[in-house]
């Protein structure tokens, strides 16, 4: 049986995006294109000009795009060319593409209204870029929240950050970037109410460690189940369904405002 | 059930001050130590409430400070009255001759007091520990045991503090008579977020502050980058040094899930210290160390730092061990003190007094 989209990876790609375990774990939706022939599905490594780089895929044909750890860029003129074509276009982020994000998502947009504070920790190993830790981070978070007001870099070095900024509601937020090997590179966000909160943790997709979502009450705890899965391949399942539908995914209208957000906090 | 048995072994523990400080975090782990220290008078200026809780565990009681001090039966002093006390207080127990002085913190308001205590505490030679319960508590005493280089390579420091409203642990811990009344701040007025914010440091953060301070060699160079409240109580403050990156973290809420975490990092190493709520009899604090790809845990113990404060009480009492250095508790106090007082500052320089406050703004 043939798969159903066929795929073409920079080598670049292939590595940051764990492509080929991510393909050949949906087996009947990809597979690698022939050499020489158009695939339906183009990946690209995010460095600066991947959105170029997409819109000229789009061009050659490529009805899927799958963008690895994109850089903060302008993406209007990909997307003119992503809903003139039809194309659909996905994003591969560290954190935000985690399958449990939307429900984490659920969780803290039912408690936000009531939120008293939002702490969100960040480590990577040591030597990465804090910027390129903050991109990630905030991506993760406003995944999450929605838009932060108010963001302002409160100190940035060699071994990390602190942004402040604030939530809807006017309840003040922190993020804080570490960096350490010490630990696995992963992101905390917990948000507080009065009486509860939510505690989300998600992982580096090296592999399909879950993600931990955990919504308190007065009544309780409640962690949501736990997906096995990477972000990469949870990319992946994201990209078949718009494929499969027709539909356009919402990634690069989120991406602009990321973007925005991190060019006011340079 | 005797409660004065063993007398003559036992050393006799004499309180100042009854409130729940004393009926639920001292009380408690006395009880659990009856071999060593034995309770033998309880004062507080309201006598109905001396009576009470010194008839719970068959001690003398007065409502006066001179009648404790001078009572023969008492060996060693806990000061457990309200803060303002607390240095003449300390100062009062060294010079009538008591064997050991436990002060709950701040043991005072400024480096002075803080200094004429020191020297009287060394004229005297009766030591004096003050009650940063995670100090003492055995979690802690295993990281420092293990930590290696780390409070010298470390980069990154915080301090987590998520906490119910004390009432709910004092519950689990006694029956608490003489609970203070508490109000709804105004939190427009930038008056009302310094206070909080120096009540939080002084009140919340100088809990672990002295941990701080053991990663912070250059603590003397601290600066408040950032420092905002926490609704209903609560902040987030940025401090730095030279070489530290040093996160505060608080906000007391109605949730039953408490979390109390101490973290340092360095570029290979880490260490989080997990510790119990105060007021609960549930041991003592996790200690879990990181090295790229290896994780080590230490505990937890089955005593907290409440106990492990009175174990420490009697060893030092019975001359087993050497006393703290009074220039330690200096530098905790005079570090908690100038955080106190630098985070007030950057209020004011940020907000003109009596100008509304924006909630979540940066102070």
């Amino acid at each position: 049986m043939s798969p159903q989209y066929t795929v073409h990876a920079t080598p670049e790609a292939r590595d940051a995006g764990a492509v080929d375990l991510a393909v050949a774990s949906l087996p009947a939706s990809f597979g690698p294109a022939e050499a020489g022939s158009a695939a339906d599905v183009a990946v690209l490594p995010g460095q600066p000009g991947w959105t170029a780089e997409a819109a000229r895929a789009i061009d050659g044909g490529a009805r899927g795009i799958v963008v690895v750890n994109p850089a903060p860029e302008s993406v209007s003129d990909l997307l003119e060319a992503a809903e003139t074509n039809g194309s659909a276009v996905v994003l591969d982020q560290r954190w935000a593409s985690n399958p449990a994000v939307p429900g984490a998502e659920d969780a803290v947009r039912a408690m936000a209204g009531r939120a008293a504070v939002l702490d969100s920790v960040a480590t990577a190993p040591a030597g990465t870029g804090s910027g390129e830790l903050l991109a990630d981070h905030l991506a993760a978070v406003v995944r999450l929240t929605g838009h932060l007001e108010n963001l302002r870099v409160v100190a940035s070095g060699a071994h990390g950050y602190t942004v402040s900024g604030r939530l809807a509601n006017g309840a003040p937020a922190a993020l804080q970037g570490v960096l350490s090997s010490a630990r696995p590179a992963g992101v905390s966000i917990s948000m507080l109410t009065d009486d509860g909160g939510v505690n989300v943790t998600l992982p580096d997709p090296l592999a399909a460690w879950p993600a931990t979502v955990k919504a308190t009450g007065p009544q309780g705890e409640l962690l949501l189940p736990t997906l096995y899965e990477s972000a990469h391949r949870a990319t992946w399942r994201r990209l078949k369904e718009h494929l499969d539908a027709g539909t356009s995914p919402s990634d690069l209208h989120r991406f602009a405002a990321l973007t925005a957000s991190l060019s006011a906090l340079s | 059930m005797t409660a004065n048995h063993a007398v003559e072994r036992t050393l006799g523990v004499g309180i100042l001050g009854a409130g729940p400080v004393t009926q639920a975090i001292h009380l408690p782990p006395l009880a659990r130590l009856r071999n060593l220290l034995t309770v033998r008078h309880i004062m507080d200026v309201d006598a109905a409430v001396a009576e009470s809780v010194a008839a719970r565990v068959g001690a003398t009681h007065s409502t006066s400070i001179e009648a404790l001090l001078g009572d023969p039966e008492v060996d060693v002093v806990a000061i457990c009255s309200p803060h303002q006390f607390h240095a003449e207080q300390v100062i009062a127990a060294c010079r009538a001759g008591k064997k050991a002085v436990l002060c709950e913190k701040p043991f005072a308001w400024n480096a002075e007091e803080a200094a004429e205590i020191s020297a009287v505490s060394q004229e005297t030679r009766v030591p004096i520990i003050v009650g940063a319960m995670h100090t003492f508590d055995p979690g802690w005493l295993a990281a420092e045991a293990n930590w290696g280089d780390l409070p010298e390579t470390a980069h990154t420091i915080r301090s987590s503090i998520v906490l119910p409203p004390n009432a709910r642990f004092e519950d689990f811990a006694t029956e608490i008579i003489t609970r203070p009344a508490s109000g709804t701040p105004d939190y427009t007025d930038a008056e009302v977020i310094k206070g909080m914010l120096r009540g939080g440091i002084m009140g919340l953060a100088i809990h672990d502050l002295p941990l701080v301070r053991r990663f912070t060699p250059d603590f003397a160079l601290v600066e408040v980058l950032e420092a905002r409240i926490v609704r209903p109580f609560g902040y987030i403050i940025s401090l730095r040094t030279p070489t530290r990156t040093i996160e505060l973290r608080a906000a007391m809420n109605n949730t039953w899930k408490p979390e109390w975490s101490f973290e340092a990092f360095s570029d290979d190493a880490a260490v989080r210290i997990d510790f119990t709520p105060s007021y609960v009899q549930a041991g003592s604090a996790t200690a879990t160390f990181s090295r790229a790809g290896e994780t080590t845990v230490h505990g937890p113990f089955d005593h907290n730092g409440y106990e492990g404060e009175w174990r420490e009480l009697a060893a030092l009492a019975a001359w087993a061990k050497q006393p703290p250095s009074p220039q330690n508790l200096i530098d905790d106090l005079t570090f908690a003190l100038d955080i106190a007082e630098a985070t007030a500052a950057a209020v004011d320089a940020d907000h003109k007094v009596g100008q509304p406050v924006r909630e979540g703004a940066h102070a």
